[in-house]
């Protein structure tokens, strides 16, 4: 890493907060590092201030409770997220999809919160947290807000976030806890590339939702099927609001045509 | 500059570093254990693979500031007591290595694997290698050491069907 910076490692929420009141623009928030040192090593970020938010105690919390929801602090790692059993037991799509996310390496220290940060329109967390209709708990010095997920991505690697703000938790309500799920991701080698085009699917009294990855800027939710919709009829709905692009991964003929595919798959696996 | 503290390999280091260099870097160029390699730098290859705290990560995506206090083992460990290791020794058997820059990462890969499964099945051990690329091998080898080394080959090489 040739760019330099200080670093600095709060040990309270308080006092990180105070650190990115005062720094703003010119500070960057650490947690997993997954995304923001391959950045800085690229010369795409150059903070003056990175804050590592790691030593926080409560950003470490990770709860679920039927009643009160799902509750994942900004620096639980991924691999924490699978290993914590209300996650397999009552979230599929979040298992599904965090087992996708890139390798065990990385799944170590790569969190859910930095993937929705990150807002790449490939993040694995996204669409299936979009379903689930999660929320976005973001704290300042003076105030709290809660964004709801599909308001907090506002385009590619764009969201609402001030800089003066920090993520501190997820928040999954249990609406869709024991939901049938499944989650289908397209790459081109197993952990080590990004998604080329990803489906979430998730089934809930009597009707069914899908959300969308890599196939628009932002990750996608799409209006709610009824149970027994046609195949060809999701498809179709899929396909009208979808916008793929051509990269190095793939064509957008492919990646829509993916998306059809998938949509299939799990329509079947599911039994939607 | 920040004072760091880690222990590599069960010996104790004290440093004065950069807040900015990886702990990749630190290993490498401050340290002197050449073992662990830099592929990538970004998170993909798995070359800078080391166990810290007992979980193997990309040493690349950790700045040496964040690994004050940690305990490191490296790919230099296997081999402390001047013997290779016995996946080492399985690697050298069924030539597991060709040009060798996967290698230091793939061990410690390895080391987790088989302490989390300590007889893994094929499909375990493809899918605990996710995270490290071999330009050269085709795995296959590499599958092949790794069966040996937990025992789960005949002697002509052939794979054991229970
Ligand atoms: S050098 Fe760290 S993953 Fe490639
Ligand atoms: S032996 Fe050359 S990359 Fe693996």
């Amino acid at each position: 890493m040739t760019h330099e910076f200080s670093y600095h490692a709060p040990g309270s929420l308080d006092e990180a907060l105070a650190l990115l009141s005062e720094y703003g623009e010119k500070a960057a928030v650490l947690s997993g590092g997954t995304d923001l040192l391959v950045n800085i090593r690229a010369g795409l970020s150059r903070p003056e201030y990175v804050i590592d938010i790691k030593k926080i105690p409560e950003l470490k919390a990770l709860s679920y409770d039927p009643e009160d929801g799902l509750h994942i602090g900004a620096c639980v790692t991924v691999n924490e997220l699978l290993e914590y059993e209300p996650i397999a037991e009552s979230f599929a799509v979040l298992y599904a999809a965090g087992a996708e996310l890139a390798t065990h390496q990385l799944r170590h220290r790569a969190t859910p919160v930095g993937n929705i940060v990150t807002a790449s329109p490939c993040g694995d967390m996204s669409s299936p947290l979009l379903c689930l209709e999660a929320e976005v708990v973001i704290v300042s010095q003076n105030s709290t807000r809660r964004v709801a997920l599909r308001e907090f991505i506002t385009g590619v690697k764009t969201t609402v976030l001030a800089p003066t703000e920090i993520v501190k938790e997820i928040f999954v309500p249990p609406t869709y806890a024991g939901a049938q799920a499944g989650y289908q991701k397209l790459k081109r080698i197993k952990g080590h590339d990004l998604g080329v085009v990803a489906v979430a699917l998730v089934k809930h009294n009597g009707s069914f939702r899908i959300g969308i990855n890599s196939a628009a800027p932002t990750p996608l939710l799409l209006p709610d099927f009824a149970a027994g919709t046609p195949v060809e009829e999701v498809q179709k709905a899929a396909a009208k609001a979808i916008s793929p692009i051509d990269d190095v991964r793939c064509t957008k003929e492919y990646r829509a045509f993916m998306v059809g595919v998938y949509i299939e798959r799990l329509m079947k696996e599911v039994g939607a | 500059m920040k004072r760091v503290q880690f222990t590599i390999n069960g010996d104790l280091y004290e440093r004065e570093i950069h807040e900015h260099r990886t702990l990749l870097h630190v290993l490498r160029e401050e340290i002197g254990l050449t073992g662990t390699k830099e592929g990538c730098g970004a998170g993909e290859c798995g070359a800078c693979t080391i166990i810290m705290n007992g979980v193997p990560i990309n040493a690349c995506l950790v700045l040496a500031v964040e690994a004050d206090g940690t305990e490191i083992e490296t790919v230099e460990g296997e081999s402390k007591s001047g013997r290779l290791s016995p996946v080492q020794e399985a690697f050298d058997r069924h030539h597991a290595v060709q040009c060798g820059f996967c290698t230091p990462g793939m061990l410690m890969t390895i080391k987790d694997l088989l302490q989390r499964y300590p007889k893994p099945s094929r499909e375990q051990i493809i899918e605990g290698i996710e995270g490290n690329f071999c330009r050269c091998t085709g795995y296959e080898q590499i599958i092949e050491a790794v069966l040996d080394a937990t025992g789960q080959l005949e002697e002509k090489g052939e794979i054991k069907h229970a």
